[in-house]
């Protein structure tokens, strides 16, 4: 399975890769780890005729905190994501959630920006960035743009990133102190795409929820928020009951999708499940 | 020996007498031993010389355009645009081949016709329409890109028992008659009907078997040249029936079998996958002689899901179990319909195979078993560790379970109960097979002890409490050695039975060079087993010599003599036999030289430690290396005749040790799978009713496979077979969807383990009963885990879901599939 | 597109070569360089049998083009053996049976090589992780970890 054939720049910077989207649009893609890219040029499922590869672009793979974000360039890789104790303080959900991205040759060179760029539903980063109302931060050549997570994805492998956009950071607002966090997936296997997956942050205070973030992965669609899930949880008490309730109403508000390992039904009923799960787990781990 | 026999089969002289040589001994100095293996330190170092490792001088690439439809007519190719790339250097349509090449080997009669391209219509998805051969793969596939066929749709069939029912456009192969029926014939072994009306119960089951496949890590490929002055090929192939029936690619090409020489490779596994790659071969070739170079075909891995020709068994089971209210078993019929695919390349080998151990390790008095064969528009199946029988194993565990259900007995009991005794040896079962030997009673208590049932049973209590759903399974199945050539063509029509072959042979050549290297030549390729290993520990024990004083290579097709090769668990027993053979007659000469060498009497010198020396007197001796010296140079020292020759060799083949013809009016099928050995897997799951997720908490297998030639090798072939039994049971399907796309066509769908979904370990156990007709009582046991581990497993999903009183009766029992049977039964 | 240069250290040796943008690392290593030690299993990255280390990081050769190894440190299996004699991790892997058919083999000592050297102590759970990266389909993985865990041994002594 071998690729078509395409045109190749390597970017020295920032600039001249937007330049080269600029000019290429739909018809170039980006190379960053290229875990999801190559596998789909092998297969000739996709055929760009260049190739921008912006591994040697300097910058770009940054994770730092700044003014209570935590910012991470676009070429951060997985392996770096999952150990880094910047994550782990300022992103307990992504932290969580990490393990269960694929295995580690893949994390040496997925990155993150390319991840959520690719946006597989299946795929654990869209949800939680979802979930911690993270923002995107999009270049091109002449503008710089900010997009909430949430809004980020709109179909199965696409995004509102326009021809000539690239992905260049992700902000993740640092979890406030007190804030719980879960992340639940079932998978076939372990390291596998989910066949759901649920990623919560609550915030508890006089025993009331204050805050909750839920998101959703291997539905239809990447990085769902359910909102309505989350009014019913902020201002009342969390519950058994409560959290039961509102796992049901996450069942049946996800649009599932169908697949050979998992259907529809079976999706829901995990979602159920994983929701449970979450929320009691988040519930326990705020302070 | 008292042998147990049917009445149904005349007992006078039915088992022919042992040919053993070398009877099992207490100690052994090689055999037995955990040698490091002989393969290895090439393979750790990346020096295997696997298929696509091998480079020739000019060689081009081929690639093929697949079928993107399961069934259509091909109306139109248009191939301009691939032909005028640069780098292409030929496109062939299947009408193209057709021209100089026929179809391809095949067992079945009346046969299934099958070219290397599709010629007038696609069967598959996947099926190859165009074969390109480029300057290198990637060219090959950017002209594959170019082409344009255009396809008439015809019906698609994907079900079987739809397949059944389907008629006019939807036939496959209509020139065979107006079914997708291939055959349809019941088999009846023993006085079925009067058992049956002796029952008390009779235990009813549906159970079905999905399409699983070995999909080795590496696929499967061929180097093919032609010669045109000669009129020769010589071909790479990681294939194993080289040997064997390699002539019949020979055939295919329109040439005879002195212009082809097959040339094996170090093969990155197969499980059955290459018994016999004729298709690739086959393709290469014709590839090669249109094209004047050298052509590399190896497919990749969408080739091999789609394309292979070995998918497994693909199976729906309608069973009746008979019993006696105390759980004896009495009698078994049943129907199966198995989806064979667009092909038969096999026959119905598959269950022929079956039918050697179809009552399983149990007194069962009698067999019928219609068997109904269909054709789909699916890859065809081919062989896939335990060649049929992995799923009649299933099939019998399945029932068993069943029956201590409904008579509320103990699953243990059950089968105690049931189990053919030790003394009951050789046993022969109503299909006409022979059981060797067996102590079946040791290998479930050995189980037993190594699982320590009371501390699982403990284990499951506990869980219970805490509302988890923990089970346990076992099973308790036959897993035969050394497949005699008539499971291929016993169970086709008798007017046109096909290709009737009756030989499965294993040949060696045996050489001592000058300085007392014993070199040893198999016929038979390595695939991930220990050809080497095995040779040089037979050959060591034979001639009391260190392993590194033997050199194992192959021969190819030109040099080899007939040799079967590895598969049905066959190869060690038949490669011993052989060694056997031949070390008899090079130590008659060594002897005899020796003895003139030493002015000793042959009868008083015995080979030691890298010597042969007289009896009882340690200083009195000459090296192998000193009586091989002399033996090669020093003739007219020697006395004269034949006896004497200049040089140290021999060839043996040796054949099936215990095969039979089956009867003429097949009322059995006589002798063809008696090395048989035994195995019993207990598994402790847990699963989450929620989600469908198993885990395997703990696992335990014992296997008797006779004599063991080394413990570490056999465990790991245990292991694995396990492994693949455990991806069969819960992971593994090839799943076409009703248009006959193949859904799970990449890594990222066909689900295989990893570590992590294996159990923490497997702890095996061996028990050895040896064979009475093999050397040293050998048996086979590569197949191994997969034949039992599916049975264990899916009663110990079971168990653990009592509660809600689930069925297992269908394979894969994936996530999905648990939450479906689980939700199903909370609505009743 | 034309052939671009690259260069780059290829288990210790330097290389300079031209080559298609497309060519992937694995194709480029084996049929460029003819080191036939690195195997091709499934090309859509989930099989791990085409592991290489990219300077020092267990990657994927069959998802990496050969272009983005420019400059980079390549090792491969062909290289871990010093002059002839097995490395104590192929040492390992021969005297604890890792290996059946060998075709995987050489992906998993690339990700055995990765985690060694990072850590030349790790646990069973470390060792499970990195072993679960890869497929092998003949022998259940068990010996595989146990050669691995061998080689540990087999390192600490030699340290001695």
């Amino acid at each position: 399975m071998k690729p078509a054939a395409f045109d190749y720049i390597r970017p020295g910077s920032l600039p001249e890769a937007l330049a080269a989207l600029a000019r290429h649009g739909a018809a170039a893609r980006i190379l960053a780890g290229g875990q999801s890219l190559v596998p789909m040029m092998n297969l000739r499922v996709v055929k760009p005729e260049m190739v921008i590869d912006v591994n040697r672009v300097p910058g770009l793979g940054e994770i730092r905190v700044d003014g209570g974000e935590l910012v991470i360039g676009a070429l951060a890789r997985h392996a770096a994501l999952l150990a880094s104790e910047l994550v782990k303080k300022h992103c307990p959900l992504m932290a969580e959630a990490y393990p269960w991205v694929a295995h580690g040759p893949i994390r040496n060179r997925g990155t993150l920006g390319g991840n959520i760029s690719h946006a597989d539903p299946a795929s654990e980063m869209p949800a939680v960035l979802a979930a911690c109302d993270a923002k995107i931060i999009a270049r091109s050549a002449k503008a710089t743009r900010t997009i909430a997570a949430k809004e980020f994805f709109v179909a199965p492998l696409t995004t509102t990133l326009a021809a000539g956009e690239m992905l260049t950071e992700i902000r993740i607002p640092s979890a406030p102190a007190g804030q719980g966090w879960s992340w639940q997936e079932e998978a076939v296997r372990k390291g596998d795409f989910a066949m759901a997956a649920v990623g919560v942050t609550l915030r508890v205070a006089g025993g009331r929820c204050t805050q909750a973030g839920v998101a959703v992965g291997g539905m239809e669609r990447a990085g769902v928020r359910l909102a309505k899930v989350e009014a019913h949880l902020v201002g009342v008490a969390l519950d058994e009951a409560r959290i039961a309730s509102a796992a049901k109403l996450a069942a049946e508000l996800v649009q599932p999708g169908d697949s050979y390992h998992a259907d529809a039904r079976y999706k829901r009923e995990l979602v159920e499940a994983l929701t449970v799960r979450a929320l009691t787990t988040a519930r326990g781990r705020c302070l | 020996m008292t042998a147990t026999i049917p009445k149904h089969i005349a007992a006078e002289g039915y088992i022919p007498a042992s040919r053993q040589q070398e009877a099992p001994q207490k100690t052994y100095k090689w055999i037995g031993k955990n040698l490091k293996r002989v393969e290895d330190p090439r393979l750790l170092t990346g020096h295997g010389q696997y298929i696509d490792d091998i480079v020739m001088p000019k060689m081009a690439h081929a690639a093929v355009l697949r079928s993107d439809r399961a069934h259509a007519r091909i109306k139109r190719i248009d191939t301009t645009k691939a032909k005028a790339l640069p780098g292409v250097i030929l496109v062939m349509t299947g009408e193209d081949a057709k021209k100089v090449t026929g179809p391809t080997a095949q067992f079945a009669s009346p046969p299934v016709v099958q070219y290397c391209i599709a010629v007038d219509r696609v069967r598959h998805v996947g099926e190859a329409v165009v074969a390109v051969v480029a300057e290198s793969r990637y060219v090959a596939e950017d002209a594959c890109d170019l082409i344009e066929v255009e396809y008439e749709d015809l019906p698609v069939v994907v079900d079987p028992e739809a397949a059944i029912r389907s008629s006019g456009d939807a036939v496959l192969h209509p020139e065979r008659g107006p079914t997708n029926v291939a055959h349809r014939q019941t088999y009846t072994y023993g006085p079925i009907k009067e058992d049956f009306a002796k029952a008390d119960l009779v235990v009813k089951r549906r159970l079905r078997w999905g399409r699983s496949g070995a999909q080795p890590l590496e696929t499967t490929g061929a180097i093919a040249s032609f010669e045109p002055g000669s009129g020769k090929f010589t071909l790479y192939a990681n294939s194993s029936f080289i040997n064997y029936v390699g002539w019949l690619v020979g055939a295919s090409l329109g040439v005879p079998a002195a212009k082809l020489n097959v040339i094996p490779c170090v093969t990155g596994g197969s499980f059955g996958s290459k018994l016999f790659t004729h298709k690739v071969m086959t393709l290469a070739a014709t590839l090669a002689r249109a094209a004047g170079r050298p052509v590399k075909y190896i497919e990749d891995r969408i080739d091999s899901t789609t394309n292979c020709d070995n998918h497994g068994s693909d199976r729906i089971y309608r069973c009746e179990l008979a019993l006696k209210r105390d759980g004896t078993m009495l009698a078994l019929r049943f129907q199966v319909i198995d989806d064979y695919g667009a092909y038969l390349q096999f026959g119905y080998g598959t269950h022929g195979n079956s039918l050697c151990q179809i009552v399983g390790p149990y007194r069962i008095g009698s067999i019928e078993m219609e068997l109904v064969a269909v054709l789909t528009n699916k890859c065809q199946q081919g062989a896939y560790r335990g060649f049929g029988s992995e799923v009649t194993n299933w099939m019998l565990e399945r029932m068993a379970d069943a029956a201590a259900d409904e008579l509320k007995m103990d699953p243990l009991d059950l089968r105690r109960k049931n189990l053919i005794q030790p003394d009951q040896f050789p046993y022969v079962i109503p299909s006409g097979n022979v059981y060797d030997s067996g102590n079946y009673p040791a290998v479930m208590n050995e189980a037993l002890r190594l699982a320590d049932l009371p501390r699982w049973k403990k284990v499951q209590a506990e869980a219970r409490s805490q509302g988890r759903c923990v089970g346990i399974g076992v099973a308790t199945c036959q897993e035969r050695s050394v497949f005699s050539a008539t499971e291929f063509w016993s169970l086709n029509p008798t007017d046109t039975p096909g290709f009737t072959l009756t030989s499965s042979p294993e040949s060696v050549q045996l050489r001592v060079d000058p300085t007392g290297i014993v070199h040893v030549t198999l016929g038979s390729p390595f695939w991930g087993n220990s050809p080497e290993t095995m040779a040089t520990q037979l050959v060591a024990e034979q001639f009391q010599i260190d392993p590194a004083q033997i050199n194992v290579v192959y021969a190819d097709t030109q040099t080899g003599f007939n040799s079967t090769g590895p598969g049905g668990s066959r190869f060690t027993v038949m490669i011993a036999g052989a060694i056997v053979g031949a070390s008899a007659k090079v130590k008659a000469k060594m002897l005899r030289i020796a003895g003139h060498m030493m002015e000793t009497h042959q009868a008083d010198l015995e080979f030691r430690d890298g010597k042969i020396g007289v009896k009882g007197v340690p200083g009195k001796e000459k090296t192998i290396g000193d009586v091989s010296l002399y033996a090669h140079y020093f003739r007219l020292n020697l006395p004269e005749g034949d006896d004497f020759a200049s040089g140290l060799d021999a060839n043996y083949v040796y054949d099936h040790p215990l095969t039979t013809m089956p009867a003429k009016d097949r009322s059995h099928l006589g002798i063809f799978y008696p090395i048989m050995g035994h195995m019993c897997h207990m598994a402790l799951v847990e699963v989450d009713p929620r989600t469908g997720k198993v885990k395997i908490l703990d696992y335990v297998a014992v296997h008797d496979a006779g004599t063991v030639v080394n413990p570490v090798t056999l465990a790991g072939h245990i292991r694995g077979g396990t492994a693949q039994g455990i991806g069969t049971a819960l992971y593994e399907k090839f799943h076409y969807d009703e248009t006959g796309q193949l859904l799970t066509a990449t890594f990222a769908d066909y689900l295989m383990p990893t570590l992590y979904e294996m159990p923490p370990e497997i702890r095996v156990g061996h028990v050895e009963t040896p064979s009475p007709y093999t050397e040293y009582g050998i048996k086979g046991g590569g197949e191994g885990g997969r034949m039992g581990a599916p049975g264990a497993l899916s009663r110990g999903i079971e168990d653990a879901l009592s509660a809600y009183g689930v069925r297992c009766d269908e394979l894969p029992l994936t996530p999905r599939r648990v939450r479906e049977l689980v939700r199903a039964a909370e609505r009743k | 597109m034309a052939a671009l240069s690259i260069s780059l250290k290829v288990n210790g040796a330097a290389v300079s070569r031209t080559v298609e943008p497309r060519t992937l690392l694995s194709d480029f290593l084996r049929d460029e360089l003819d080191l036939k030690g690195t195997h091709v299993g499934c090309e859509h990255g989930v099989c791990g049998t085409c592991t290489v280390l990219i300077d020092g990081q267990a990657v994927r050769s069959c998802l990496t083009f050969a272009v983005q190894a420019d400059g980079c440190a390549i090792r491969t299996v062909d290289g871990l053996a010093q002059g002839g004699q097995l490395n104590l991790l192929q040492q390992g892997f021969w005297e604890k049976h890792g290996l059946q058919c060998g075709f995987c083999t050489p992906g998993m000592l690339m990700v055995a090589t990765e985690l060694l050297e990072r850590n030349a102590n790790p646990s069973a759970d470390e060792i499970r992780e990195a072993v679960s990266a890869n497929l092998c389909r003949c022998t259940g993985y068990y010996n595989i970890v146990e050669s691995i865990q061998h080689a540990v041994t087999l390192m600490k002594q030699g340290a001695k």
